[in-house]
């Protein structure tokens, strides 16, 4: 390490300079990045990290700032990683997040550390994982990650996060369809904030009832009010995050976590992807979701969506489901039957299982859904071939991609 | 995609002093320029400065100043050296009287403005402490 | 345009115009187009076919009338003229006493007290930094500070403006001060200076640090007490000098105050109270800019809508509901620190926009406002130039002088559309609480002072003395700082302690706990304890602070 690599020894032992500078050689990425994600690395796993994300203006970092009061009330340190977007412009950005969570400024138990988005796609910001890192080997019980609120920051938040909390502010609209879109997979819980507003009543049904459309119910994420102005449905709200177990999850399935990135870089680095506005929901090794909003360009011309978009989006999360083991494979047969109409506006999610797999062949099936009444749409069957060439695409932020599994 | 991390300025207010019409001109001159900005609201108090320019590992401070509010920021200066925060770089904007401005430059302040001062002048002025802290600090990569 | 000009004429008029039309361009060209301030396209000339006096009725009125274009009173400075209402604060009580004796001997007849900015904070001056105190205003921390600082004054006769935001402590001891002299509360008249919560939330001028929302509440118990128990107080004093001076164009600053003004009404007859006993004590404050003919269109434009808001949106039955009451302060930004005595030029013009404008009270800056408070010398000519233009120019003679101008008339329409535009905006985002919660104002006004300062750094902006016609100037020739004498200060934080010893503990904190008890009810009157909690001896920063932890901590929303 060179003279200002800060000592892993005071790391560990929370010294806020230290954890600032560390911070910064993350941010910096060079040397000193690689050094200290090496040394923090043996010392995760015991902080509680807690994803906040939800649409702009969802009241996010009033909420965050409830959270901390009544985390510090219990005696607990906390660190937040608050997210604020760049400007594509000029690449400046103003910090603001922090400053909406004023009255903990002087508290000494709380850290709050700004990054800018800085260009990543993701909604959050290139290092925020290994900032993450650094604040959990530093000994902070709880690590709360606040999302710039827009694109796939719930992907992100998924991968980084050990409880996933979704904020959804009543009056919401339109957003309530993106949010049903395939983030029923990720929240472990939705909170229903500044719900003392008269439409706090009807989001809260809204979700309820979309979350009683699932499979397994009994799996079904809590949704929680509050009023942080009052601070209403904090303290349930801490109570329900004391008795997550999940510390650590994060690391811990590290198989899937490579192939969630794998699939994450290649959904981006997929052009006909972006072309058609596919979003990657979820991934995992063998499988994959991904959801579509219908608009002006995947309209027929009897005004409903082209039968061919809704097999793209099939096929798509197929293709991202087969390739997730590292291994280039091709669709070599597939067919789709459709069983429903869609209109524009609407909000598609394609999910894609493995149904069997050898060295040469894999069998994949996909459904596509409608987000808003989940009403099933199509499906998708195929048989592809396994190449046995490594998949290689460039990370989203031009690191070269993890090497291939087996 | 930049792989050092742009300058990060915090501009704040630190005394009694409640306007910020000039100092909020800055922060968005600093943004539009390509800079990291944390803009507080005024009546910060020193403790809750400092803090914040270590945990954001803050290049440069912005003072702005009206009244007497100047006459506080060389217990700024000794808040920071005493956190080890010394090399932060600090400027102050504002209505500074010319004898003060000595006492101010003297405690560690690297640079004063007065009001009427060029927005790029402010700019160019920060960007060369920020590089002038990290040049200090030796390369990370 | 309801009666036509016979067809001749109206031909007539039309070649006359073209002729002159054409004589300007051969001449000047075709310059590019001037703009004012808020926008609005300002041309060479302005003839009757941009205004024609046709409306009359409707558009302008007679002083008196509505739609008060031409002023809220019948006589207005034939009758009374405006209060010369200068603002004083500084060091201890005892200073600001001896300033206030001196401004009454030169005619002042009105008084104004600004607090030192501790106080503004929420603070007492033992919490802070002792080099802050008392440089910007006058500290005063309890009864006996206030009892002090209006020695020999006869409160019950003189009108006194408290700067005074929220919890609006400096009255409730001006209230206990009035009860140990045996004044009764019906006899004090004056404003609570500046207590618009929202304004300074915005423009971050001392706002003291509550949770909006806390701070919403104290403004309506506030108005609701003085409506009944100090019934010739005006308790709001709705700001837009703070936002003009933080960079809105004088539209926008317009525009903002009475959406402010709109939320604050509709809170009051929400919480049951009459618009035609609230209203007509509800005052203005404004910034004046010396940009001349735009103020004077800024201010009758606002007394019209205001009329119009009165009448129509708040369903006041009472003409005087319905009058535009505002004080203007000539504008600190448009002062320059280079060759100061050039101020006292732009004050001069800015005190007539005022004049012309019909303000009820006019604050006139020292040059030196630029520097600090003003010293002695600057506070004197500050007065003399509105003797001078009241007495010498004799800008009072005529009531509305300006109405009647085609461009006047014209401006003051044309900024009419912008302010209702803007007000429009404000409704669509759900009121002005609302739209400041999610800093959509902040952003207009940030927006504003952004483009101004580009211009003037690029030329586009004339300011005399810095972007042009500028000297080279020794910086020893600048006026010297008056600080407040330290050693005073260091003896009134003695005072201070031993007024908080010797008063009864057991009453404070009687006191106090009503304040908290009032403040989780919910439906009790906040201020009301407030005032008793004043009369029991406690400091304003306990007051402050009790306030703060029942209604939560709050900052203002600041967006670049």
């Amino acid at each position: 390490m060179n003279a200002e690599t800060p000592p892993l020894e005071a790391i560990l032992a929370g010294d806020r300079r230290a954890v600032a500078r560390a911070i910064t050689a993350l941010e910096n990425d060079g040397n000193t990045a690689h050094t200290v994600r090496a040394a923090v690395a043996a010392h995760v796993g015991r902080a509680h990290v807690v994803g906040v994300t939800g649409p702009p203006g969802g009241g996010k970092s009033t909420l965050v700032s409830g959270l901390i009061k009544q985390l510090r009330g219990r005696g607990h340190t906390v660190a937040v990683v608050a997210v604020d977007p760049s400007s594509p412009f000029t690449g400046g950005a103003v910090l603001g997040d922090r400053i909406r969570m004023g009255e903990h400024q002087a508290d000494e138990g709380v850290f709050i550390r700004s990054l800018a988005s800085r260009g990543h796609l993701g909604g959050l910001a290139r290092p925020a994982t290994d900032v993450v890192d650094v604040f959990d080997a530093a000994g902070y019980h709880t690590v709360i990650v606040e999302t710039v609120g827009a694109g796939q920051s719930e992907v992100e938040v998924a991968r980084i996060a050990d409880t996933r909390l979704v904020v959804c502010p009543p009056g919401l609209g339109d957003d309530v369809q993106a949010i049903k879109a395939g983030v029923l997979e990720i929240a472990d819980a939705f909170v229903v904030s500044k719900a003392d507003l008269p439409d706090a009543q009807r989001t809260e049904n809204e979700l309820l009832s979309m979350l009683s459309l699932r499979r397994s119910p009994a799996a079904n994420p809590p949704v929680l009010r509050t009023i942080a102005t009052t601070g209403e449905g904090l303290r349930e709200l801490v109570d329900w995050l004391e008795q997550r177990t999940q510390r650590g999850s994060r690391h811990a399935s590290t198989e899937h976590q490579a192939a969630r990135d794998l699939v994450g870089s290649s959904i981006a680095a997929d052009g006909y992807a972006r072309h058609l506005g596919f979003e990657l929901v979820a991934a995992a090794r063998g499988t994959a979701t991904v959801r579509m909003r219908v608009g002006p360009q995947h309209v027929n011309f009897n005004g409903r969506c082209h039968g061919g978009a809704i097999f793209s989006l099939a096929d798509m999360a197929l293709g991202l489901a087969c390739n997730s083991h590292g291994t280039i494979a091709a669709l070599i047969d597939g067919n789709i039957s459709i069983s429903t109409g869609v209109e524009p506006g609407d909000w598609l999610v394609a999910h894609a299982i493995e149904v069997s797999r050898s060295r040469k062949l894999g069998v994949y099936r996909v459904d596509v859904n409608r987000a808003g009444d989940q009403a099933h749409i199509a499906s998708l069957s195929g048989t592809v071939y396994i190449t046995g060439k490594p998949v290689t695409v460039a990370a989203p932020d031009g690191r070269p991609s993890l090497a291939p599994l087996n | 995609m930049q792989l050092e991390r742009p300058p990060k300025v915090i501009i704040t207010k630190i005394g009694f002093d409640g306007h910020d019409r000039g100092s909020r001109v800055i922060a968005a001159c600093l943004r539009d320029a390509g800079m990291e900005v944390i803009y507080t609201p005024p009546w910060q108090e020193i403790p809750t400065v400092v803090k914040l320019a270590m945990e954001e590992d803050a290049d440069v401070i912005g003072i702005s100043s009206l009244a007497t509010d100047h006459l506080i920021v060389p217990r700024l200066m000794d808040a920071l050296r005493d956190a080890g925060l010394a090399d932060i770089q600090v400027i102050v904007g504002g209505i500074v009287p010319a004898k003060d401005e000595k006492v101010l430059l003297a405690a560690g302040v690297a640079h004063v403005f007065h009001p009427g001062a060029a927005l790029d002048d402010v700019v160019t002025a920060v960007r060369a402490l920020a590089a002038a802290r990290r040049a200090r600090q030796g390369a990370s990569a | 345009m309801n009666k036509p000009v016979p067809q001749i004429a109206a031909a007539d008029l039309s070649l006359a115009q073209a002729r002159w039309e054409r004589a300007f361009a051969a001449d000047a060209g075709q310059p590019e187009p001037l703009r004012n301030r808020s926008g609005v396209e300002i041309k060479p000339l302005y003839s009757p076919h941009d205004w024609s006096g046709t409306a009359y009725a409707d558009s302008l009125g007679f002083p008196g009338e509505y739609p008060y274009t031409r002023g809220i009173y019948p006589t207005m400075y034939r009758g009374r003229s405006w209060s010369q209402r200068q603002l004083i604060g500084l060091g201890v009580p005892e200073d600001y006493n001896s300033r206030v004796k001196e401004m009454l001997a030169l005619g002042a007849s009105a008084l104004s007290l600004i607090p030192c900015n501790s106080v503004f904070r929420g603070y007492d001056a033992d919490e802070v930094p002792p080099e802050l105190l008392g440089t910007c205003g006058t500290v005063i921390n309890h009864v006996g500070d206030m009892d002090r600082a209006l020695d020999g004054v006869p409160i019950g006769d003189l009108s006194t403006a408290m700067n005074d935001p929220s919890p609006f402590t400096l009255l409730a001891f001006e209230l206990a001060v009035a009860k140990r002299r045996g004044v009764p509360w019906t006899r004090i008249t004056g404003t609570s200076n500046q207590s618009d919560c929202i304004s300074h939330f915005v423009a971050n001028h001392m706002f003291f640090r509550i949770a909006l929302q806390g701070a919403r509440r104290i403004v309506v118990d506030h108005v609701a007490f003085a409506n009944e128990q100090v019934p010739g107080w005006n308790p709001l004093s709705i700001v837009g000098q703070h936002m003009q001076q933080a960079g809105a164009t004088p539209a926008e600053a317009m525009a903002f105050t009475l959406c402010s003004a709109i939320q604050y009404a509709e809170d009051c007859i929400a919480a049951g109270m009459d618009p035609d006993r609230f209203l007509s004590r509800f005052t203005f404050f404004f910034d004046i800019s010396v940009s001349l003919f735009e103020e004077v269109a800024k201010f009758r434009a606002g007394r019209r809508i205001w009329a119009k808001l009165c009448r129509e949106r708040f369903g006041a039955k009472n003409p005087r509901s319905w009058r535009f009451k505002f004080h203007g302060q000539t504008s600190g930004v448009d002062l320059t620190r280079q060759q100061p005595l050039n101020n006292i030029a732009r004050v001069t013009t800015q005190a007539m926009a005022g004049i012309f404008g019909g303000l009820q009270s006019l604050h006139t800056d020292g040059y030196d406002e630029v520097f600090s408070t003003p010293t002695a010398e600057a506070a004197r000519i500050a007065v003399a130039t509105q003797n001078i233009l009241r007495e010498e120019a004799h800008l009072t003679d005529v009531i509305d002088p300006l109405g009647g101008s085609y461009y006047v008339e014209s401006l003051t329409d044309e900024m009419q559309q912008k302010i209702e535009a803007i007000i429009d905006l404000i409704d669509a985002a759900g009121g002005m609480y609302k739209a400041v919660e999610q800093g959509l104002v902040q952003k207009m006004i940030g927006d504003s002072a952004l483009a101004f300062q580009k211009r003037v750094d690029a030329g586009g902006e004339t300011v005399v003395g810095v972007n042009k016609y500028t000297v080279e100037e020794d910086s020893a020739d600048y006026p010297a700082l008056e600080y407040p004498d330290r050693t005073r200060m260091d003896e009134y934080l003695i005072r201070l302690k031993a007024f908080k010893a010797e008063r009864s503990a057991v009453a404070v904190d009687k006191a106090l706990a009503a304040l908290a008890a009032a403040a989780q009810s919910k439906r009790d009157n906040v201020f009301a304890q407030v005032v008793a909690s004043a009369e029991a001896c406690a400091t304003h920063g306990e007051i402050c602070a009790t306030l703060r932890r029942e209604l939560g901590f709050g900052q203002p929303l600041t967006i670049v």
